[in-house]
């Protein structure tokens, strides 16, 4: 297997690194591979996964001392992931049949951490992943999905915590009839750089998804947002949709969404869309009108949209889920 | 007669910087109706948002007493716990926030130490919605966010219901609604006036076969150029508005 110091650095004019070049999300310098503190993962047991050819995804491997396999069978649990140290790292494998779900919420206070995640769907497998770390922490986050015949991947990201983030997300629908639904919701605030790649592979005929992300930025925040989405030659019968949503609530936050489709296959249904506004005027006006202050109001609005990200998750224990944890995060900025 | 809730003395509303009230008196107390009625562009819509404070519309002359308080001091969300209410003609989706939340939030403001407990809300809540038809998988729902014309209606009555306004401006509430509807809408609307002042604006007679008003008045330009009784919205209903005008 290759190794990192053998992988050329990604220049910025590829698309999933324009916004956070490879040099920014490293720990340290981009030659060093530096001793990390293993992850620590409230359940799974020990295992491997093999390396990979694709920078990010290698470097995780090498730092990590630490991977667990978390085997699903028609069962849903919880998975507490904690990092500490300057840089912290851990791998993950997910394999899920039957009806089963996971609810993966990252925390701690580590500098850098980074985490990679393999995830293999047999049946209907919802996942919920919250970005829960100290808000000075740095994320570099590597998924990948495989997702079997006839079978459903329902996927709902948050990234609320950490101060620099880059997710590089990888759903391959991978026998016919497989699909994917999935949800992001980033909230930025301060200085924050919340960086989302998804790409999704459609290599089989009549397998659908669809990806809705929104994300609602403050103060000097950044929010990116990149989507690619293939149809492969004779995948006909898919169908995919992607939209990318942005509330601006300050003049010096920033987001940039860019879905790009690249679609082989002729009898095939594919749409992307993207939007960036800020709050709508009358509806502040609507609920100040029902007694809530503007600053409440603007609150509210930002909650319904972030949550709005997750209109078309299934599993109401994860949406309920998310939605606690986003009223205590943004309870918790209110605060200060 | 009740107490005088709303008293409005020559005023002037501007939006974009285009005239739109030219000169408009009105006086509403506790327990009565009155309807406003005239053309499009008249100028209906414009003087319930200036009374509700909606930031594009500006006041250049002329007084709004609400409860013998200028609104000019007073922020829209003052507005709101203060009494008033405004039933909008076409009500903002908030996409993401269940109507259950938003209405508990509101009620929990707007009724400040009168606010009921969470039990006693839910009953109260309930009851609301049972008389105006309403299925209680509303509450689940995202605030008039892929509602129907007549959804979103009931929703605007169910708020009023809930926040017991001491003034209600109810504008075009009757559009979009079938018959059955427009009476459940209508029941809701009666249920409250005996102790608010309400304000409709609307187009049409039918609303007014239910919601029986003390005072009709036409509106053309900007102005109140006309006050009767009900008798005078029949009279609108079968001559128009150019007898007026003439």
């Amino acid at each position: 297997m290759i190794q990192y110091h053998e992988i050329a650095i990604p220049p910025r004019s590829e698309h999933l690194w324009r916004y956070t070049p490879w040099h920014r999300i490293h720990p340290t310098k981009v030659e060093e591979i530096p001793t990390s503190v293993p992850m620590n993962f409230s359940i799974g047991i020990d295992h491997e996964i093999e390396s990979s050819e694709e920078i990010a995804r290698n470097f995780i491997h090498n730092t990590s001392s630490v991977c667990k396999l978390v085997e699903l069978d028609n069962e849903s649990t919880e998975l507490e992931i904690r990092c500490s140290g300057h840089v912290c790292s851990g791998e993950l494998k997910i394999v899920s049949k039957g009806n089963s779900s996971l609810i993966i919420r990252i925390s701690g206070e580590a500098g850098w951490s980074g985490l990679r995640i393999f995830g293999s769907i047999t049946g209907t497998f919802s996942v919920a992943i919250i970005n829960d770390l100290a808000t000075d922490s740095h994320l570099l986050k590597c998924e990948d999905w495989l997702v079997d015949r006839d079978s459903e991947l329902e996927y709902a990201g948050m990234s609320s915590g950490g101060f620099l983030n880059k997710s590089d997300i990888r759903i391959n629908l991978n026998k016919q009839g497989a699909s994917f639904r999935g949800g992001l919701a980033s909230n930025g605030h301060g200085s924050r750089h919340d960086d989302n790649h998804v790409e999704i592979s459609h290599d089989f005929s009549n397998t659908t998804s669809s990806l809705v992300i929104h994300s609602a930025c403050d103060d000097s925040s950044h929010s990116v947002g990149t989507g690619l989405l293939t149809i492969v030659e004779d995948a006909n019968g898919s169908d995919a949709g992607q939209v990318f949503r942005n509330l601006l609530l300050s003049e010096k936050s920033r987001a940039e969404s860019i879905p790009e489709l690249e679609v082989l296959a002729d009898d095939v249904k594919a749409a992307h869309g993207a939007a960036s506004a800020p709050v709508d005027v009358d509806q502040i006006h609507y609920l100040q009108s029902r007694g809530l202050s503007e600053g409440e109001a603007s609150a509210l609005i930002v909650e319904g949209f972030l949550m709005d990200a997750f209109k078309d998750i299934k599993n109401e224990d994860i949406v309920s889920v998310l939605r606690t944890r986003l009223l205590v995060h943004l309870e918790c900025l209110i605060r200060g | 007669m009740g107490e005088m809730v709303l008293d409005i003395t020559d005023l002037y509303v501007s939006v974009d910087e285009t005239e739109i009230i030219k000169g408009l008196s009105l006086q509403i107390h506790i327990g009565e109706v009155h309807a406003i009625m005239g053309r499009n562009g008249s100028g209906k819509s414009t003087l319930a948002n200036a009374i509700m404070g909606h930031p594009a519309y500006t006041i250049t002359s002329g007084t709004v007493r609400f409860n013998g308080k200028s609104v000019e001091d007073m922020e829209v969300h003052e507005r709101a716990k203060a009494g008033m209410f405004l039933s909008f003609q076409y009500p903002s989706s908030i996409p993401g926030v269940q109507v259950g939340t938003f209405l508990r939030k509101s009620v929990s403001t707007v009724r400040g130490d009168d606010a009921p407990s969470a039990r006693e809300f839910r009953k109260e809540l309930l009851s609301h919605m049972k008389s105006l038809n309403m299925d209680k998988s509303f509450l689940g729902r995202s605030v008039n966010d892929g509602f129907s014309g007549g959804e979103k209606k009931r929703l605007e009555i169910l708020q009023m219901l809930l926040l017991n306004p001491c003034l209600a401006l109810l504008d075009e509430t009757d559009s979009g609604l079938d018959i059955d509807a427009l009476k459940v809408v209508s029941d809701g609307i009666n249920s409250i006036s005996p102790a608010a002042g309400c304000l409709l604006i609307t187009h049409y007679q039918r609303l007014l076969d239910h919601v029986v008003p003390n005072f009709v008045h036409v509106m053309i330009d900007g102005k109140i150029v006309k006050t009767g009784g009900p008798e005078l919205a029949l009279e609108l209903e079968s001559r128009g508005y150019d007898w007026i005008e003439a």
